[in-house]
């Protein structure tokens, strides 16, 4: 609550604009969780298409949902959309190959 | 009677048989062949007599091969008994395999190391792995959608009830950068599904001020099962930028005790100007779970006036920290090697973090308990301004600053030196390459001559200065 006795404090003359806060100045907090799960994802995807191996190509999957859930709303969707397609098409693409249901690790 | 002209064949050579009679002597062997095997066969049989007549087989060639044929196969069914029992249990599972498809399961089987594999049973239960998994990411998909709709109502709360306040202090609240002119955009800045921005500006006593609601990641079930076994809670951030003539020198902070002490080790300023460990501030009647990070007493006695006291101890478990610096630059950034050092940029700021009440189970409500906060904001801002140091202060303060600089240059020196001799030697060898590039050899020579003068001019001043010295020293 601004005191009642004080002029208005407003100044319409010091106004500044908002300047988005540099990420190069502070690479220290900026959150690298997107980044690497995305870099995880197309690894595990990857993998899931030459080796043809299932989990690989479902952890691909669960990978680029975690990028896109903690993504900034500045970065770009079309990486976003590259790696769920990939990620995708490893699943898919194992599946044709093999169509025997996946069997747990233990 | 006719075999006898050919037993008595079988006296001549082959040879001389040929010569003798070519066409007919052809028949012979084809049927002396014919002959010999229902005569090696007619061993196996002990009935046939040695002296029958070969006519009886010529008679019936093929009685012999449907009696042998017979024999052949009572001795085989007689000698290996399992492989006809296998023999039938195949037939029966060739069967069983063209019906497996229409039967469930493995019922037909005696054998139980032979089991179908599990594409062909198809059945939906042998894929369970493949359902777990994607109930698993529609489970992902139905927390982001209500963690994003948490953090949205959460911050709209927030601001609804601030909203009042901040509109009749500043004369721009909710600025994105974007737009041509400057008008309130009046709504939060979404930078992410967990931060939102809000930037006020147009104010008595400050530059700007920004506002950033820091939550928790509730639209990420990893970060939602981690927070399970590691309760945080959501955050709100003020950061109010000042200009110079708004603040005096000082560097001040207070908060939690585990807060101060990462600060002291993180933020550049503290860490220089603020050298002893947080104090507590019973003193001033502080609650104990607080400390203070004081450049000199006298600075803590001017922030500490008695409202400044009784908004701290009232929201002190909402407050993480608060930090006001004149010299204001960061966190401690690593520097790499080779970069020459330069005195990171410093700004006059107050920094002020606030834990939402709650520990992450935050309802919108609890954002009108914040409101008392945002008040305090605004009475420091037009406290810092009114606070000045006393003449004595003033002069630690410089002092104060000017070591810290001196500091850095010392630190610096050698770097600087390094990097002012890599400059020179590279202009010499700029030099040098333009006087071996030159074609006219009466330039180069020129050139050269005037590269030696330098040099020699160089090294005069640096004897003057030297001798310049030493008769100092005397």
């Amino acid at each position: 609550m601004s005191s009642n006795n004080m002029a208005d404090p407003k100044r319409q003359n010091k106004i500044l604009r908002y300047k988005p806060p540099s990420t190069e100045s502070n690479p220290t907090l900026e959150d690298p969780t997107p980044d690497y799960m995305n870099l995880l994802g197309m690894i595990f995807s990857m993998c899931g298409l030459m080796l043809k191996l299932k989990w690989c190509a479902w952890i691909a999957v669960y990978c680029s949902f975690i990028s896109f859930a903690n993504s900034r709303s500045s970065e770009d969707t079309k990486q976003m959309m590259s790696s769920f397609m990939l990620s995708i098409s490893a699943v898919v693409m194992s599946y044709l190959q093999n169509p025997q249901p996946m069997s747990p690790p233990w | 009677m006719c075999c006898e002209p050919l037993r008595a064949l079988h006296f001549f050579s082959p040879v001389q048989v040929s010569i003798m009679q070519r066409p007919r002597l052809l028949l012979i062997p084809i049927l002396l062949l014919l002959l010999a095997f229902p005569g090696s066969k007619g061993r196996y049989n002990d009935d046939f007599d040695d002296g029958e007549d070969l006519a009886e087989f010529d008679d019936n060639d093929f009685a012999e091969f449907e009696d042998m044929n017979e024999d052949l196969t009572a001795e085989k069914e007689s000698a290996p008994p399992p492989r006809v029992s296998s023999a039938q249990p195949e037939e029966d599972e060739d069967e069983d395999e063209a019906t497996v498809e229409l039967e469930d399961g493995q019922d037909g089987f005696e054998d139980s190391d032979t089991q179908v594999p599990a594409h062909l049973q198809n059945s939906w239960e042998s894929y369970y792995m493949e359902i777990l998994m994607v109930t698993g990411l529609l489970a992902y998909i139905m927390n982001y959608i209500i963690g994003k709709n948490k953090n949205s109502r959460l911050a709209q709360a927030w601001f609804n009830s601030h909203k009042e306040l901040l509109e009749s202090n500043f004369a721009l609240v909710g600025d994105d950068g974007t737009s041509k002119e400057a008008v309130s955009t009046g709504k939060l800045n979404q930078e992410n599904e967990h931060i939102y921005n809000l930037w006020c500006s147009g104010r008595v006593c400050c530059e700007g001020m920004l506002i950033q609601l820091k939550f928790l990641k509730r639209q990420d079930l990893l970060n939602v099962l981690a927070r399970m076994m590691r309760p945080a809670c959501d955050q709100v951030q003020v950061k109010v930028t000042l200009n110079d003539e708004d603040m005096d020198t000082f560097v001040f902070a207070v908060g939690t005790k585990k807060a101060m002490a990462r600060m002291q080790k993180e933020m550049q300023d503290l860490s220089e100007f603020c050298g002893d460990k947080p104090k507590s501030g019973a003193k001033y009647g502080l609650p104990d779970s607080l400390a203070i990070l004081s450049e000199m007493g006298e600075v803590t006695d001017g922030v500490m006036d008695n409202k400044m006291v009784h908004y701290i101890t009232t929201q002190a478990e909402k407050i993480e920290s608060i930090h006001f610096s004149d010299q204001f630059s960061g966190p401690k950034v690593m520097q790499e090697e080779g970069q020459p050092l330069k005195l990171p940029e410093t700004k006059k700021t107050l920094l002020f973090t606030f834990n939402v009440p709650g520990m992450g189970n935050t309802s919108p409500k609890d954002m009108d308990s914040l409101l008392p906060l945002m008040n305090m904001v605004i009475y420091s801002i037009d406290k810092v301004k009114k606070l000045r140091l006393n003449r004595e202060g003033k002069q630690k303060a410089d002092r104060n600053r000017a070591r810290v600089e001196e500091n850095f240059l010392k630190q610096t020196h050698a770097q600087r030196q390094e990097a002012a001799q890599t400059r020179r030697e590279e202009k010499k060898r700029a030099e040098k390459e333009r006087i071996m590039n030159e074609e006219d050899p009466e330039r180069q020579r020129r050139l050269e001559e005037a590269a030696q003068r330098r040099e020699q001019k160089k090294m005069e001043k640096k004897q003057m200065k030297m001798k310049q010295i030493k008769v100092k020293a005397m």
